[in-house]
């Protein structure tokens, strides 16, 4: 294993009496697109200004290419921020604004203009680089603000919320673009989002932060289908929940009906077994692992169906999605009965 | 708070929505106390002065020529020095002052912001007598360098040019200080750390983008300490003690002492072209900004 870009180790920061970074470790690598996922208040923000400078740790060590730089002011971290209100220099042109960290740098002239220009290009905005900021719509901004930090080509590049200003549409766009342009210069990004579906479509590798502590990391997949935590199993994707009670080995849901799972509920006698969506099929009366129940709403969505079933197995609707070709088979109406089942292999339990 | 020109650009856009009937009153009031006083005042200028004082009802230019008057013109330039003069101290305190105010924490700022205006709330004759009592030769001052163990000449420091100077910096010093406190206030944090993230230092940064943005609240604080100087009487009387002459006096002693009505108002008239012309120009740059800034 190649020594990591960069490791947190055991950072700490509190703002009064709030654990802001309640003590987390982590590695990434060159070349990674990393997400830091997690809801407000869940100390991914205070991280992202952390690696960036402006918020020193209480405790601990950030350490970029082997060396400590805790405690290096902002001007001085080869890394750079996009931040989330894009912060681009009303008073300048878009080009003056990407120039900005390059003459900071001292470098001369015509190398500016020439590294200007080609981040230009590789934002699609060479046409407005006379333009005003205020004189762009939102998503041009975006790309601004991306070009000002990309092109001074930072060994790391933070991105906070960068996307979360945008419409849904052009969201979707930029998700693409983000992943392009990452791809095309070889520089780590770290994003900071709230939203998981954009860490999923994004990121090679995500954090789930909660309070200040990191919940899990791994690959979209690996958290997808293997969740540590009821907290992440609920935060990524779509999952039912079933309350249970373990007797004698068995897993018995509310509705007395046994579930299996591959993996025991360790030394609790209560917990939740949890399955995703797409993992429900219909029929399979008379087995483990089957729910019944009343059809309460079916949504529908394009490629699939969403089917919502009220059972006395859960206190919330269980979900079902169906592809368009099952249900075309199987007509479901709302009020008909049903039942579904799922493989043992498809059930994650969490003690609560 | 662009004092008065925000209101202005509030008013004008108003008219486009709002019926302007509302504004009847005030207009009224305005013209009837304001505007037509001043005008008749203003039509002095272009009469003859009676004999013995009074006005002599025949048109004639001279009064207007007289301004030009070296001895009078060269009033208008020290003035106009003064002016500016006071002016840029009270810019370059003022503005330090509202960026210390704004680097507070919020809760304080409003506070801090209370005790910056607090001697705007009493009374001007009595600020600037204060000064006297600061600036004498045995005063607060001059008491205090005696008691620090200095026992030389002090340099004279009442009724002088340096004593209107500094009585007209502590006067409109809030001024300033509001001014420049607004666009402080509203600026984006994100966008200074944005300049240091991409390698400015401190100075670059304040240098760079700070202070170009906060340019509207310089200019409208500069433009009313300027205006509201070079047409000021009471400091250039109270502390300059009659040394020298602004403006402000010269159209007072025409007034009131050597009771030539029509000089007075060709003074007048061209100390009102010079203010409005700075306050024109003011409204319309900081419109401008404010403009570019709503296009979309």
């Amino acid at each position: 294993m190649t020594q990591p870009l960069l490791t947190i180790r055991n950072v700490r920061k509190n703002f009064g009496s709030v654990k802001a970074i309640d003590g987390i470790d982590l590695d990434i690598h060159e070349n990674e697109f990393f997400a830091l996922l997690g809801a407000s208040g869940s100390g991914k923000t205070t991280l992202l200004r952390m690696l960036a400078g402006f918020e020193l740790p209480d405790d601990g060590e950030v350490i970029l290419d082997g060396k400590d730089v805790s405690q290096v002011p902002p001007n001085h971290r080869p890394v750079n921020l996009m931040f989330q209100s894009y912060a681009l220099f009303p008073n300048m042109s878009v080009a003056r604004n990407i120039a900005y960290g390059l003459e900071m740098e001292k470098l001369p002239k015509a190398e500016i203009r020439s590294r200007v220009d080609e981040i230009l290009e590789v934002i699609q905005l060479s046409h407005l680089a006379n333009r005003k900021p205020d004189q762009l719509s939102g998503g041009q901004r975006q790309r601004v603000a991306l070009a000002r930090a990309l092109v001074k080509r930072p060994r790391l590049l933070l991105l906070d919320e960068p996307l979360g200003a945008l419409d849904k549409k052009l969201r979707g766009e930029m998700q693409l673009e983000l992943k392009r342009i990452q791809n095309e210069f070889g520089i780590t990004f770290i994003i900071v989002t709230h939203d998981q579906e954009e860490a999923l479509v994004m990121a090679d590798r995500v954090a789930i932060l909660k309070d200040g502590r990191l919940l899990q990391s791994g690959t979209p997949q690996e958290i997808y289908e293997h969740p540590e935590s009821r907290f992440a199993a609920d935060f990524i994707g779509v999952m039912n929940f079933f309350p249970v009670t373990q007797e004698s080995g068995h897993l018995r849901a509310q509705d007395g009906s046994t579930i299996t799972a591959n993996t025991p509920l360790e030394s609790a006698a209560r917990g939740v077994a949890a399955v995703r969506p797409e993992r429900l099929h219909i029929g399979g009366n008379d087995r483990d692992n089957s729910i019944s129940g009343t059809v309460s709403a079916i949504a529908y969505h394009g490629l699939d169906l969403q089917v919502h079933l009220k059972t006395p197995a859960s206190p919330d609707p269980v979900l079902i999605r169906l592809t368009a070709d099952v249900a075309e088979r199987a007509p479901i109406g709302v009020g008909d009965s049903l039942t579904v089942h799922w493989a043992a292999k498809d059930t994650r339990v969490f003690a609560v | 708070m662009h004092w008065r020109i925000a209101p202005q650009i509030q008013a004008r856009r108003m008219i486009d929505r709002k019926p302007l009937y509302l504004m009847t009153p005030a207009l009224a009031w305005l013209t009837a106390f304001m505007v037509a006083p001043c005008l008749m005042i203003l039509a002095l200028a272009f009469f003859q002065r009676g004999i013995y004082g009074g006005i002599d009802y025949t048109f004639t230019l001279e009064n207007i020529a007289l301004v030009f008057d070296p001895l009078y013109a060269n009033i208008f330039l020290k003035s106009a020095f003064i002016a500016g003069l006071s002016a840029t101290i009270a810019v370059v305190i003022g503005y330090a002052a509202a960026f210390a105010i704004t680097a507070a924490p919020a809760k304080r700022q409003a506070m801090l912001l209370f005790f910056a205006v607090l001697p705007f709330w009493s009374n001007y004759l009595v600020r600037t007598y204060a000064w006297i009592v600061m600036l004498n030769r045995e005063g607060l001052i001059a008491g205090a360098a005696q008691w620090l163990g200095y026992d030389g000449e002090l340099p004279k420091m009442l009724y002088t040019e340096t004593a209107v100077v500094i009585g007209l910096v502590y006067n409109y010093l809030p001024f300033v200080i509001l001014a420049c406190y607004a666009p402080l206030s509203r600026l984006n944090p994100e966008i200074a750390e944005a300049s240091r993230d991409l390698g400015g230092n401190g100075w670059t940064t304040f240098r760079r983008v700070i202070l170009p943005m906060t340019v509207p609240g310089i200019a409208t604080g500069f433009v009313f300490v300027f205006v509201l100087s070079i047409g000021n009487f009471v400091t250039p009387a109270l502390l300059g003690g009659g040394q020298f002459q602004m403006i402000g006096n010269l159209v007072y002693a025409q007034f009131l002492t050597a009771n030539d009505w029509p000089f007075g108002a060709a003074l007048s008239m061209f100390l009102i072209a010079i203010m409005m012309g700075l306050l024109t120009l003011q409204t319309y740059a900081s419109e401008r900004a404010s403009g570019a800034r709503r296009e979309e």
